[in-house]
């Protein structure tokens, strides 16, 4: 990579920086043209005498002469201005698109660092690289070469203006340069160094806020916010030293750059006064040396500053640069080459060295054969060297000396595109990636897109722009709305027996009982596959027949009726009895929808449903006023924290007052809206809700169907026939709420429906719907456990001739015994690597390679 | 019905006799107010016990496990209170209770009652007070037995 800036801008836009150049020259002569017209017009055609002139062949009188030049400055500002704007519009393009080729750059850079270079950088320290400090670089690309050619340019003739002058009024204008040339790099050389201080000091900031993220949960139970806190605070101090150096140092420049061009007229007024007085020089021509030097200061300032702009440009691009280039960096092929070997045989390791740089992460004289098709467990205790050998056989790490070879291929010499399909590796430490439990099963399986998606008219457009503009940045041009799944790897023809081989993998680890309970809590949009809707709405149906059959089931359920008040709902859900079509709006946020707002105000419900919240607030208050916030009652009970508890008790104190005013604002009244929103009549009984005000509900509700639901397709109505995307799966097959005034009417009515769930076939469509969950940030919503699974099940579904598993399922409950047979069965016929610690669970497997310290020490 | 009626029922309950109506409001709105239709049960003898019933109508047949199975030894009835004992000690039920008819009952965790007697002193004093007199009878009553056992 080009450690040098400009290196790196000639080699990539030599092109493009020549045409700024010439089209910069191009604007020399109009911009002279503009600038000699006033003058002209002025003098020539408002104060001359003697028309007509001639111009190209014809005649002008004085009006008609004035008109023509007047119109062709006109012309020529249109003209000057419009080249500019083209002009800045092509640097600024040139400078994204650099840009964009230089992150790029970076970030596949980052993909080809060995392992255990990673070890030494971490990614607090890279983001901001890759991000915030090379934006500096964009806008400064446009002007590199541009600024000094055209400036410099108008320096070299105006200087020339004066030289002809005189020589030695020229000497004098020139006289401060070589001492600005030699203080002023002086002075920048500090700067740079600062500079690069500072940008090392920010990354260490950077750094450690990211650590503190990531581990904010050790800093509390170890009360070490103290330290963190000093700790940035005190690098910070030291940014704020090393910004106010530079401040100082900068402005010190600036300050002796204004000075000198100051000085200069001193020697004008001075030499240039002595020689007129003494007969060598006119006046004329002093004033035109003085003018011409005024002209002089604008250009040295602009060629000054972008001294100084280069200056720190080009060191944050070296500061950049030079952290990613070491030595022992993959080459891009091995990134982007997308042949593929086929690795049979054998796995053989010869006398193989590896180490880690720590202790307990080498690997000495290790020579072994796993023969192709055979299961072989690597033993031996974290620290052994077993997770390093095993690292070895997955190409993922290389050896320092020896040679690592599965069949006749040296794994040190294939690509990525070999070692990602040809091998399985899941180890002991496990990344799921942010998305959906889908995205991570099949994430093995996306290598290169296959299929692309049909694109036409305006879509296409936009995609040959995207490809034309990867094309010029040197990125590259895979599609990443095509199809990536390679359904051949997985050995299946489709989508849908991909998915059923997922769920049979799902089975074997012994995770599909997690993936339909998260199915079940996950939401469905019916327009993706209308037949699963109609499923669940048989079974709902199907369950509906149930419980009205069987009484004692009915009695643990409320199912919701138009006209039917539901005692275990909310009143939200009571008074709407509809849901948002958005499954992205919840029901909390229903009441702040506008067409919501103006049902309740139309129909003055708002101000009954302000009244029942206030006596909730009332109840509320008086029921935990004595209670100390700390005994849990409060939280597990009331609807009121005990931080809004004063917040309330104003409310109501406002509210109970006789006056009108202040009255209760608008904030204040969506609050106790909401908490009689929350009331629950059968949980709750405040006794607020009585008859006559169900029935009035009920009424409302009618109206709200009737008056906003029927007309807006912002809602759907709590219909039996139709699917609610709102709601999730279960709250879709139970078309009600389980009673809150029976013992366990939400486990027993589960019970009751996950048996016909069962009985109908639906739990695998559940399952698939499981699929679509979304696992959080790193798959923060899953389990340690369910994350090796799912990255157990990815591993799997690669289909990989060689499958290395390191510390997966090595319990010795019956759970993961029965698991490894599983694992064993389905791997029958594949080379299988199976690193653990514990030598009875190797005894499971034919052969056995036990490891200590390093070192190969027993085979079985 | 509404919290005021149990809060009436309650008060008709032995041990929360001297207890002031804001925090029999109070425990009233913190328990689950559960319906049970004839036959089903409350609990079972041996099961952990994490709640207490407070009958507000209706009653329970309390059955023990003999050898011949399970049979009747009595019968709970409106207004008392059953099960407290153990949210009070870790013991196991030490009876089972089934519905004898529809019944409404007022469930009290074991938490929320503990939070409750924490919070409330006075409410600590008198179900304190309620047991020592129990205890005071039963002694009576074994004394009793054997005194009539002795002369026999």
């Amino acid at each position: 990579m080009e450690k040098n800036l400009f290196g790196f801008i000639w080699k990539y836009s030599a092109k493009q920086q020549i045409f700024i150049i010439l089209v910069t020259v191009l604007t020399y002569p109009v911009v002279y043209f503009l600038l000699e017209l006033p003058k002209l017009i002025v003098n020539d055609a408002v104060q001359g005498d003697n028309f007509p002139r001639t111009v190209v062949g014809f005649d002008f009188d004085q009006i008609p002469y004035l008109l023509l030049l007047c119109f062709t400055f006109l012309f020529l500002v249109v003209v000057s201005n419009g080249l500019k704007f083209y002009l800045n519009v092509y640097k600024g393009r040139l400078g994204e698109r650099m840009l964009r080729r230089l992150r790029f750059e970076l970030f596949q850079r980052v993909l080809r660092f060995r392992l255990p270079h990673f070890r030494k950088v971490s990614s607090g320290e890279i983001i901001p690289m890759i991000t915030s400090e090379v934006e500096d670089v964009g806008g400064y690309i446009g002007e590199a070469f541009a600024l000094p050619a055209y400036q410099g340019g108008m320096l070299i003739v105006q200087l020339g203006f004066i030289f002809m002058q005189d020589p030695l009024l020229g000497l004098a204008a020139v006289s401060s340069y070589p001492i600005q040339g030699y203080v002023i790099p002086l002075l920048q050389r500090r700067v740079v160094i600062l500079s690069r201080m500072r940008v090392k000091n920010v990354r260490l900031i950077a750094d450690k806020v990211g650590e503190s993220i990531t581990g904010v949960a050790e800093i509390h139970a170890n009360d070490a916010a103290a330290w963190h806190s000093a700790d940035i605070s005190d690098r910070l101090y030291e940014n704020f030293k090393i910004r106010y150096e530079i401040f100082n140092r900068k402005f010190l420049i600036k300050f002796l750059n204004n000075f000198m061009n100051q000085l200069t007229p001193f020697f004008f007024y001075l030499i240039g006064g002595y020689l007129v007085i003494e007969g060598n020089l006119s006046i004329g021509a002093l004033l035109a040396v003085i003018a011409a030097y005024k002209d002089l200061a604008g250009p040295w300032k602009l060629l000054l500053s972008f001294y100084q702009m280069t200056a720190d440009v080009s060191v944050k691009y070296q500061t950049v640069v030079e952290n990613f280039d070491p030595p022992d960096i993959y080459d891009t092929e091995r990134l982007t080459n997308d042949d593929t070997v086929v690795l049979d045989g054998d796995v053989k390791f010869e006398s193989v060295n590896f180490s880690g740089g720590a202790a307990g992460q080498e690997v000495m004289d290790v020579s072994l054969t796993v023969p192709a098709g055979s299961a072989c467990a690597i033993v031996g205790p974290d620290g052994s060297g077993r997770s390093e050998v095993l690292q070895l056989a997955a190409g993922l790490v290389s050896a320092s000396t020896g040679k690592v070879s599965i069949g006749e291929h040296d794994l040190d010499k294939l690509t990525d595109a070999t070692l990602g399909r040809e091998i399985a590796y899941v180890g002991g430490a496990v990344h799921v990636w942010t998305g959906t439990i889908r995205d991570n099963l099949y994430y093995g399986l996306r290598h290169r897109p296959l299929v692309p998606p049909q694109r036409e008219g305006e879509d296409l457009k936009n995609y040959k722009r995207r490809v034309s503009e990867a094309k010029l940045t040197m990125n590259p041009v895979y599609d990443l709305g095509a199809l990536w799944e390679d359904f051949e790897a997985a050995g299946v023809d489709n989508e849908r027996a991909l998915d059923g081989k997922a769920l049979e993998l799902l089975k074997a680890v012994k995770i599909d009982n997690d993936i339909y309970r998260l199915g079940l809590q996950s939401r469905f949009d019916p327009s993706m596959d209308d037949g699963f809707a109609d499923k669940i709405l048989s079974v709902r149906n199907n369950l509906a027949d149930r419980l009205a059959k069987e009484p004692a089931l009915g009695g643990l359920v409320e199912l919701w009726h138009r006209d039917r008040f539901n005692s275990s709902a909310s009143l939200a859900d009571n008074l709407f009895f509809a849901v948002p079509s958005d499954p992205e709006i919840t029901m909390d946020e229903v009441p702040d929808l506008p067409e919501v707002k103006a049902f309740l105000s139309e129909t003055g419900f708002d101000k009954k449903l302000q009244q029942i919240g206030l006596k909730i607030a009332e109840t509320m208050l008086e029921l935990f006023s004595n209670v100390s916030g700390d005994s849990g009652l409060l939280g597990a009970y009331s609807f009121i924290t005990l931080d809004e508890i004063p917040d309330f008790e104003r409310i109501v104190r406002v509210a109970k007052s006789e006056q009108q005013r202040p009255g209760l604002s608008e904030a204040d009244q969506s609050r106790l809206l909401g908490l009689a929103f929350k009331l629950v009549p059968a949980r709750h009984r405040l006794g607020v809700m009585d008859d006559d005000l169900k029935t009035e509900v009920v009424e409302a509700r009618k109206r709200f169907l009737d008056g906003v639901v029927s007309n807006s397709d912002q809602f759907v109505a709590f219909d039996p026939d139709v699917y609610l995307p709102t709601l999730t799966i279960e709250d879709n097959l139970l078309f009600g709420r389980a009673r809150v005034d029976r013992r366990d009417a939400r486990r027993r009515i589960d019970d009751v429906i996950r048996a016909i769930v069962e009985e109908t076939g639906l739990r695998h469509p559940i399952i698939y719907a499981g699929f679509g969950y979304h696992v959080g940030v790193a798959g923060s919503k899953l389990s340690a456990g369910q994350r090796r699974k799912i990255a157990l099940v990815r591993g799997l579904l690669k289909n990989a001739k060689i499958t290395i598993l390191d510390d997966i399922a090595t319990g010795m409950t019956e759970d993961d015994k029965e698991l490894r047979n599983g694992l064993r069965a389905t791997l029958a016929g594949k080379t299988f690597l199976y690193g653990t610690s514990n030598a009875d669970i190797a005894a499971e497997f034919d052969q056995q390679f036990v490891f200590d310290q390093g070192r190969l020490s027993d085979k079985g | 019905m509404t919290l005021e009626t149990e809060v009436e029922a309650l008060r008709k309950v032995p041990l929360f006799h001297g207890i002031d109506e804001t925090k029999l409001r109070l425990l009233a709105f913190i328990s689950d107010r559960t319906e049970y239709p004839e036959g089903e049960r409350l609990c079972s003898q041996g099961e952990e016990g994490d709640c207490a019933f407070i009958i507000l109508s209706g009653d329970a047949d309390v059955l023990v496990a003999t050898p011949e199975g399970e049979k009747k030894v009595a019968q709970v009835s409106e207004n008392s209170i059953v099960g407290e004992i153990a949210i009070l000690c870790d013991v196991p039920r030490t009876a089972t209770l089934v519905a004898a008819n529809n019944m409404d009952v007022l469930t009290v965790s074991k938490d929320d009652f503990l939070k409750l007697l924490k919070e409330f002193p006075d409410i600590s004093l008198e179900v304190m007070r309620t047991l020592a007199l129990r205890l005071e009878r039963t002694t009576r009553d074994l004394a009793d037995a054997r005194r009539g056992a002795g002369a026999g």
